[in-house]
């Protein structure tokens, strides 16, 4: 037998059990979202470059034609002497002994190469092809890496064995003595004049196009996508869920049938999501023929039935906690079954249904691996209505994956991955805010 | 409106009297209706078994049964292809393993705390906290363990894993060691005990201190090759499967009620020996159906293990090796049916859906385990 001392120890580092789990549950909760909010705000405010008013007035006729055109005069200026510095080294390489300029040449290109990055095309330099090409760095955190990859040479050491370390070699020591020596010292200290960062507040992002492959503009056709694909799997599972809550609740004598019903329902709601993904490939596309292909159509009836089985629960709870009395207020005036369902249970269950709903909106918008195969495409445009039948739609949750790990340049584009996160998840908590402050209005509310 | 409301009052009292036959015949074909709406999603569930069965039973007659959960080389698009998917099954089985090993423990203190251990005031801030767990998308939970998680556990992987073992292991250890020497302190006579106690103690907390250090200094010079791994992904789908473990798991100790706790504080027992063996075994089968539904859960979730878990079709060396790349089934699915053609009847289409076909009548099975495990608390509660 213990001694009592032992026991109470016990008892309290189990209460200390208890508290650290939550502790580490709502510490999780933290470290998830922090970088995502953190982040992801900075795809909506940042401090954006002369080049991001640019695009904004060339490609989407935003901004004051004039005051940019003063800001380009005012940082044309200040380039000029990079150009400068570019050129003369370039004459100086011609005339260079051919060892020292095969050692210097590859690393001038890359200078070259990484000023372009930054700044855009050079002057006399033909406009290229890709949009990504024609503007330098647009935002200022890209801009600063953009920098650092002019003034420092990316070198592994490899002396201590195995992968190495990775190391900056200054480039200013490799060109010394040359033209291009200046250039770094001066792209240094006048990074600001040149790119004229200013705090931005880039609201459009979540409603703008995307051009060149999400490198400028925002996520509109993904929210688009996204508020479809929702709408749909909501307009589909609610009336079903509902009636089928009701009938489960109102109607339903216990017999076979019912059991196993509620069996299906249950199962249902076990399916794994990667499976109505297929299901909605096999049965929607490959044999009904709904569409041809992928549409948005196909992607909300698979989300709905993935729903479903939430809101029948939803309903189903909702309705049985309209108290007794209700109804039988109902009936002893008078009323049918059916009427006093439709204007006495319901209408005080409603509320409770409604949270149901709210939730599972959250969940259909949050849902990637039934719309892969049934709804999502990784580049589109925004859909009318009409189109939302037959054609498929880009979407937050599959294009937050797509862009992440599937996109060719995964880097430069890191705050049009974290804007998406960051957008999805905010909507997916509002939703469920609401959720549960019109839950707390219940409690307050359905009393006998 | 009034009118309305007299027609309804006399019809339903005309009901009550005779049998109209044309009020009936509405009254059944209405229940009717509603009864096919329900059936809806017995329809569903049905339709997905026969689809999923469909496209998946072509490969089991094309190829042997056998190589699909016997080999382990998985080559889907060379000539000839061959679809040994042991490695992808284990894959599944090694990732869920990792993510209930996470889930249960922490998910069942979390559970009993709430129910038991916290004052309420608490416990309504803390609920919506395991409510966000639940509603945050499992695409960002991918997104956090390949963007934010991945690089980290590459760079600091070693002290990372350490400093958690660490934490871990170190208070639960000490209790043991307690509970041990009282044990072995018991069996001397009273004015002995102490001391016995205390060299008890002290020997075995230096064995273990030795263990904890050695151990940890192993842990703290791991070098993780990748950050994309098993480990990975079974740590944010443990995550991810906590809040079902968490509330399913409150269910069911809730469902318990005051007289089995009151009956065991009167017989003197401290609040941890009343829910450790009390509650706990009395809420036992509750807390396994909350257990099989996390597993289920984890087994089911796409995105982060396609993101998170390297997608290498490969068993680990040796096979608990956790920090190396896996595959799973839902990543397989979700990643290969861009590659296989869609429409037409390949080889390689019909053999995913054969994986989806193993996913659903796995969790078919589950599925109607928890629910007898929860029905069966029901009735005993009753």
């Amino acid at each position: 037998m213990l001694r009592l001392g032992t026991r109470k120890l016990l008892d309290r580092s189990f209460t200390g059990l208890g508290v650290l789990s939550i502790t580490l549950l709502t510490a999780a909760l933290l470290i998830l979202l922090a970088p995502m909010c953190l982040r992801g705000i900075g795809a909506y405010v940042f401090q954006g470059t002369v080049e991001f008013r640019r695009v904004l007035l060339e490609k989407l006729q935003r901004g004051d034609r004039d005051e940019l055109k003063r800001e380009l005069a005012a940082t044309a200026r200040a380039r000029q002497p990079v150009f400068d510095a570019l050129l003369a080294f370039q004459q100086e390489l011609d005339r260079m002994p051919a060892t020292q300029r095969r050692k210097l040449k590859p690393e001038f290109e890359q200078v070259r190469a990484a000023v372009k990055e930054l700044l855009g095309p050079l002057p006399g330099e033909e406009i290229p092809l890709m949009m990504r090409s024609q503007y330098g760095q647009t935002r200022w955190d890209r801009a600063q890496v953009k920098i650092r990859k002019i003034l420092f040479a990316e070198d592994y050491d490899f002396s201590g064995g195995g992968l190495g370390r990775k190391m900056l070699k200054p480039r200013a020591t490799t060109f010394h003595g040359t033209a291009l020596e200046p250039l770094f010292a001066y792209v240094e200290h006048h990074a600001v004049a040149m790119l004229a960062p200013q705090w931005t507040f880039y609201g459009r992002f979540l409603t703008d196009e995307s051009h060149d492959a999400h490198f400028f503009g925002g996520i509109g056709p993904e929210a688009l996508g996204t508020l479809y694909l929702t709408l749909g799997a909501i307009l589909f599972a609610v009336p079903m869920g509902v009636i089928a809550a009701i009938y489960l609740v109102e109607y339903a004598r216990e017999n076979r049938l019912v059991r196993l019903l509620r069996i299906c329902i249950s199962t249902l709601a076990g399916v794994p999501s990667i499976v109505f993904g297929l299901f909605g490939l096999a049965f929607f596309i490959n044999t009904v023929h709904l569409s041809a292909n992928k549409s948005v159509l196909v992607g909300a009836l698979t989300l709905g039935l993935l729903i479903l089985p939430t809101i029948i629960r939803a309903s189903e709870e909702a309705l049985r906690a309209v108290p007794e009395a209700y109804k039988q207020a109902a009936l002893s005036l008078g009323a049918g079954h059916w009427r006093s369902v439709r204007t006495v249970i319901l209408p005080a269950a409603l509320p409770g249904i409604l949270t149901g709903v709210i939730i599972s909106m959250g969940r259909a918008a949050g849902e990637t691996a039934p719309i892969i195969f049934t709804a999502a495409v990784s580049v589109g445009k925004p859909l009318t209505l009409w189109q939302t039948l037959s054609q498929p739609t880009p979407a937050l949750p599959w294009n937050i994956y797509n862009l992440c790990s599937e996109h060719v340049a995964v880097d430069e584009i890191r705050h049009v991955q974290y804007g998406m996160v960051f957008t999805l998840v905010v909507l997916v908590l509002l939703l469920n805010l609401a959720a549960i402050i019109v839950r707390a209005r219940i409690s307050k509310g359905l009393r006998t | 409106m009034r009118t309305g409301m007299m027609n309804s009052a006399k019809s339903s009292l005309m009901l009550s009297r005779s049998a109209n036959r044309n009020q009936r015949l509405t009254r059944w074909f209405g229940e009717g209706f509603l009864l096919v709406v329900t059936s809806l999603s017995m329809l569903a569930v049905l339709f997905i078994l026969i689809f999923i069965a469909r496209d998946a039973l072509p490969f089991f007659s094309w190829t042997h049964f056998k190589e699909f959960f016997v080999s382990t080389a998985w080559y889907p698009t060379q000539n000839p292809p061959s679809f040994g998917a042991l490695s992808i099954l284990f894959g599944s089985l090694l990732v869920t393993l990792g993510a209930a090993l996470v889930a249960i423990p922490l998910g069942l203190t979390a559970a009993v705390c709430l129910s038991d251990v916290l004052p309420f005031r608490v416990r309504q801030t803390v609920k919506p906290v395991v409510e966000m767990l639940a509603a945050i998308p499992s695409v960002a939970y991918g997104f956090f363990a390949l963007i934010v998680f991945a690089p980290a556990l590459q760079e600091h992987g070693g002290p990372m894993l350490a400093w958690a073992f660490w934490l871990v292991v170190t208070p639960f250890l000490a209790l043991t060691l307690l509970v041990l020497a009282d044990l072995a302190a018991a069996r001397f006579a009273e004015n002995r005990q102490s001391l016995v106690r205390g060299l008890v103690f002290a020997l075995l907390g230096a064995m273990a201190a030795w263990g904890l250090w050695k151990t940890g200094r192993r842990l703290h010079g791991l070098e993780i090759s990748s950050g994309t791994n098993a480990l990975n992904a079974a740590i944010i789908l443990g995550i991810m499967a906590l809040p079902t473990m968490v509330s399913v798991a409150e269910d069911a100790l809730q469902a318990i009620g005051r007289d089995l706790r009151m009956a065991s504080y009167a017989l003197g027992a401290t609040r941890a020996e009343t829910l450790v063996r009390v509650v706990i075994p009395a809420a036992a089968s509750g807390i396994l159906a909350a257990a099989i539904l996390a597993i289920m859960r984890a087994i089911g979730e796409t995105m982060v293990v396609w993101m998170a878990s390297g997608n290498a079709a490969r068993i680990p060396e040796p096979w608990y090796n956790l920090l190396e790349p896996v595959r799973t089934l839902t990543a397989t699915i979700a990643g290969d049916m861009g590659e296989a053609d869609q429409s037409a009847g390949s080889a390689h289409y019909h053999v995913l859906f054969a994986m989806a076909l193993v996913l659903l009548l796995f969790s078919l099975v589950c599925n109607m385990i928890s629910e007898r495990m929860i029905a069966r608390t029901r009735r005993r509660l009753r």
